[in-house]
């Protein structure tokens, strides 16, 4: 996808518009090769007013995998090359962009006077700006009157971010030396999280702009980056037209909330990898595709690729060698490898997430080793017959819950044994499937669930349910995206980075377009697009249930929230058009979650009711001193003098927010237990 | 009747002007024309009773209760819970109904009053509209054992219950309970997972929802035993605990025991602005609504596990003094 012949020309600040780029911006063509960045752009605070423009200097979305660049680092898990920036940095926070300080991303700016902040992190946690918590409506709801670009209706408005007097900054300031084994190498700087408009320079330089706060956000930084002395400066906008794409029913934070790493590249480096094994269920035997996308001194050298049995969960490089070279490629720009696994292999699925390594090693001219990329993947087989889910050949039953990202002490930035608390408790209760609602997670939580057998619903950042339900009733007289123009390539690019990254996760087997978002053209092109990229998954979205224009073209699952059992009944009652899955189901508010059986007799009465996620699995509150007893307390929404608020509706887990298990989960784990 | 035989056999009764003692081995209660009910549990010496029990018809609203708008049919129902009129009370003695023994009937009545069994029932008149009744009968047996039956009349065109029982609220905080029955918290449309077995717990825990809302539910119980091992009673120094136990009568009950009524559960949006706890709730229920789960905004809760108030509810427990 790189374009590398039409070079945008230095400084150039209108670029022109290119039709045969799909997922970029119409006013401001700013792809660039990875590599050859030989131009500096401007920003300009306009972009957070503008729905087009999403993405500038940013890197291709590529797949997730770790790489190593000698034995031993590999075996020690330890990429030397990567060099994390998470720690304290400087902040200044600004209410609104005309106070925010405008040169402090240049070289010799003081900032001596920005507080200290910990990194990652939501801004509000660190004392800045007020709590909020909303679920429907958009967070400047009774505050600002807005209206989208492009819906034609007299509440448009240029500037509606940039020149709004509350919309705030936070801009942060990073400096490092760069660790030697990063010097002089092509090198990146990846956010992994970042809400929710993003501008970046290093050393005063315009290093790129980044909406999408769940999906990472990658620049090339090499030409700006300087051994001794660097220094980041980031500015981040609260609210900029991915709002309208990004209004989750959750506490309503800004900053960077995940993790800042540079990853420098060895000299040859594999960009992108896709490993696609085919499980045959006819006779169990495995095959694998794997595409690499390679940078650096392509063209001399060699590629090894080794598929092992990694064994269990666990296991370490060593263990259950069953090594097979499947292929000795020369170093090419893209790398196609086939290979057949010998004799049967062992399916992945949730009593047994069996999982294979495939270790990718490329190799210079002289025969030196320059990269190993390992990755672990699992055959297994999610196909539709006669409108009904099958893995590996049997009807596939979701017991599932969603999953919002959440720490009492520190919101969405949760920490890794946090997030080990939820797989562990997840398996506990017979849980098999998550569905990420309603946003990318971490990274780290893909790989938990590939080792432990979770079947991910891997949902898009997208939710625009304050634009057409109003009050619980359906009310699309605006909505975004809809047939929006000016809307459809941020969503496109939404789409394309979710699965770009996650790609390779086994445990993925359900695309979803993103929560509440309603139906029309952009969301049937998403669909259509993951469909073409990755035919081998189902792509799953409810919206279509309140807009049944769309139901042919969008969703492959007939997907509702909610329904009552009667509801279910009567649709796969009268001539379904495809299986049945609850999305979300069992409102977990309180002391909830009674009636659990219903539901669960449906499985048993109809093949093509396949289960659902409970909603779900934590509740969303924050600890907060008492103003009493200065004793810590949990508190939610309208704690915090935020108005409007949907007070305590983000409290409907399986578990408090202080992660001890709620009374209902016993009913879970029965349940779930019995149809497992 | 005179006394002729062993003490554990007969219940020595005090047919005071306003109440009614009865005394039996290790146990004295009193019955109390004035409170319209069961003034006094004395077990042991130590007094079980802070205020006199009523029946109970409401539960602090739970999420689902709140968002399907349980309360805006069936809020009438927490105003009676608060507030009755007891507007009979029968006396029983060994099987025969006698004239109400308040003052001056009582005068005929000496110092050393004997039965075999006493059986007080308290007729309660609701503030619904319409009106209904609850009786509730006392029967004390000689072998230290008070039986409880709780009748609710159903009566058309009365909302939905949330529950139906008795509330018992002691003097001070029970420092746990032990009961047979199932694990965990469980209603009506929650307790397949729950395990048969003997739990024990300690202190009175209050499920720390959110919001605080109705909780500690324990469906399909045998028995449950109270433990404290504190009084009121300024003479008594004592640090031994010392214990309480309601017993099924045929069918099981359903109970929760927390440090709070309905109303203080209710009255607080966090856990925190709960008021420090100084007593043991008791409700002992023969009917519990369901927690429910299709939504909280709008679904009521399945059909199956309403509380249907057109409905005649009856119910018993006994209430272990021996």
């Amino acid at each position: 996808m790189h374009n590398t012949k039409n070079h945008t020309p230095p400084k150039m600040h209108k670029p022109k518009r290119r039709e045969n780029q799909k997922f970029v911006t119409k006013k401001h063509k700013l792809q660039m090769d990875l590599f050859r960045k030989d131009w500096v752009m401007e920003a300009d605070l306009k972009w957070i007013d503008n729905p087009e423009v999403f993405r500038v200097n940013q890197m291709e979305a590529h797949s997730d995998h770790e790489y190593y660049t000698t034995e031993t680092t590999y075996q020690a898990g330890k990429n030397l090359l990567k060099q994390p920036l998470d720690g304290i940095w400087k902040v200044c926070y600004s209410r609104n962009a005309s106070e925010r300080p405008k040169n402090f991303y240049q070289e010799g700016f003081d900032s001596s006077k920005f507080d200290d902040v910990k990194v990652p992190g939501h801004l509000e946690l660190a004392g800045y700006d007020k709590v909020h918590y909303i679920n429907t409506m958009y967070p400047w709801e009774g505050h600002y009157f807005r209206r989208p670009t492009g819906c034609g209706m007299k509440g448009e408005r240029k500037g509606e971010f940039s020149e709004a007097d509350y919309n705030p900054v936070g801009s942060y300031i990073c400096k490092f030396d760069l660790k030697e084994e990063l010097v002089g190498k092509k090198t990146s700087i990846f956010f992994e999280g970042v809400e929710q408009a993003m501008y970046v320079w290093l050393n005063g330089i315009f290093i790129g702009y980044a909406e999408d706060s769940f999906t990472p956000s990658e620049f090339d930084i090499t030409e700006a980056l300087r051994k001794e002395g660097n220094t980041l400066a980031v500015e981040v906008h609260k609210r900029s037209t991915a709002a309208y794409l990004e209004d989750q029913d959750f506490f309503r934070f800004f900053g960077i909330f995940r993790s800042v790493t540079l990853y420098a590249r060895p000299k040859a480096h594999v960009e992108d990898l896709w490993i696609r094994p085919k499980y045959h269920l006819e006779n169990s035997t495995g095959t694998v595709d794997i595409s690499l996308k390679l940078s650096g001194a392509t063209g001399q050298g060699c590629v090894e690729a080794f598929i092992k049995e990694s064994g269990k969960t666990g296991a370490s490089a060593q263990d259950g060698i069953k090594a097979c070279v499947v292929a000795r490629e020369e170093l090419g720009k893209c790398v196609e490898i086939s290979c057949q696994m010998p004799g049967k292999v062992i399916p992945w699925d949730n009593w047994n997430p069996y999982l294979y390594e495939i270790e990718i090693r490329l190799f210079d001219g002289q025969g030196s080793l320059v990269e190993i990329v390992p990755y672990r993947f699992g055959f297994r087989k999610i196909e539709m017959r006669d409108k009904v889910l099958y893995l590996n050949g049997k009807r596939l039953i979701l017991n599932g819950v969603n999953r919002h990202e959440w720490s009492a002490e520190t919101g969405r930035c949760i920490s890794k044994e946090e997030a080990a608390w939820d797989m562990e408790c997840i398996r506990k209760n017979q849980i098999n499937a998550v569905r990420t609602c309603h946003y990318p997670n971490q990274i780290l939580w893909y790989y938990l669930c590939d080792e432990n057998g979770i079947y991910m619903m891997a949902e898009t950042n997208l939710e625009s349910h304050g634009s057409w339900q109003k009050m619980g009733e359906v009310e699309p007289s605006w909505n975004v995206p809809g047939d929006l123009p000016e809307w459809e390539a941020a969503v496109l690019d939404r789409a394309k980075t979710n699965f770009e990254v996650f790609k390779n996760h086994t445990s993925i087997l359900f695309w979803s377009l993103g929560n509440e978002s309603y139906a029309g053209e952009a969301i049937r092109k998403m669909h259509a697009y993951y469909k073409e990229k990755d035919p081998g998954r189902i792509v799953h979205y409810e919206g279509v249930f309140p807009n049944r224009a769309y139901e042919d073209t969008v969703s492959e699952v007939e997907s509702q929230m909610y329904a009552p059992p009667w509801r279910i009944r009567e649709y796969l009652d009268n001539h379904p058009k495809k299986p049945f899955i609850l999305c979300e189901y069992m409102h977990g508010m309180g002391n909830s979650i009674g009636g659990m059986k219903s539901y669960m007799d449906l499985l048993d009465e109809y093949e093509m009711y396949q289960g659902g996620f409970l909603w779900d699995f934590i509740d969303q509150a924050l600890f907060a001193t008492d103003e009493v007893t200065g004793e810590k307390a949990l508190r939610y929404g309208g704690d915090f003098d935020d108005r409007p608020s949907d007070y305590e509706f983000s409290g409907n887990g399986m578990v408090f927010a202080d992660r001890r298990e709620k009374p209902a989960m016993q009913e879970v784990r029965y349940y779930y237990g019995l149809y497992r | 009747m005179g006394f002729t035989g062993k003490i554990a056999d007969y219940l020595q009764l005090v047919y005071g002007d306003v109440t009614l003692g009865v005394a039996g081995e290790g146990f004295h209660c009193i019955f109390s024309y004035q409170t319209g009910g069961l003034e006094s549990l004395c077990v042991k010496g130590k007094e079980w009773l802070y205020r006199t029990p009523k029946p109970t018809f409401w539960r602090a609203l739970t999420d689902n209760d709140r968002g399907c708008g349980f309360h805006l049919k069936s809020g009438m129902w927490m105003s009676a819970d608060l507030y009755m009129d007891c507007v009979e009370i029968e006396v029983e003695v060994d099987g025969q109904k006698i004239p109400l023994p308040k003052a001056p009937e009582n005068n005929r009545f000496g110092a050393k009053e004997y039965a075999e069994k006493l059986a007080v029932t308290f007729h309660y008149e609701t503030i619904t509209v319409p009106k209904t009744e609850v009786a509730v009968t006392y029967e004390v047996i000689p072998s230290g054992k008070i039986i409880v039956t709780a009748e609710y009349k159903g009566k058309e065109g009365l909302p939905s219950l949330p529950q139906f029982g008795m509330r018992f609220i002691m003097p001070t905080k029970a420092v746990g309970y032990i009961y047979e029955g199932l694990s965990g918290e469980t209603y009506p449309d929650r307790k397949a997972g729950g395990e048969t077995g003997i739990y024990q717990m300690e202190g009175l825990p209050v499920t720390p929802y959110l919001c605080p809302q109705d909780c500690g539910m324990h469906m399909d119980t045998k028995w449950l035993e109270i433990e404290r091992e504190s009084v009121l009673d300024n003479t008594w120094t004592g640090k031994e605990r010392f214990s309480l136990k309601i017993e099924s009568v045929g069918d099981s009950f359903a109970f929760n025991c927390l440090p709070y009524t309905a109303q203080e559960l209710e009255s607080a949006t966090h856990q925190e602005e709960l008021p420090p706890a100084r007593r043991t709730v008791l409700c002992v229920l023969g009917a519990v609504r369901g927690v429910g789960g299709i939504d909280s905004w709008g679904t009521d809760i399945e059909e199956a596990y309403r509380i249907d108030a057109q409905k005649d509810i009856r119910f018993s427990f006994a209430i272990r003094m021996s």
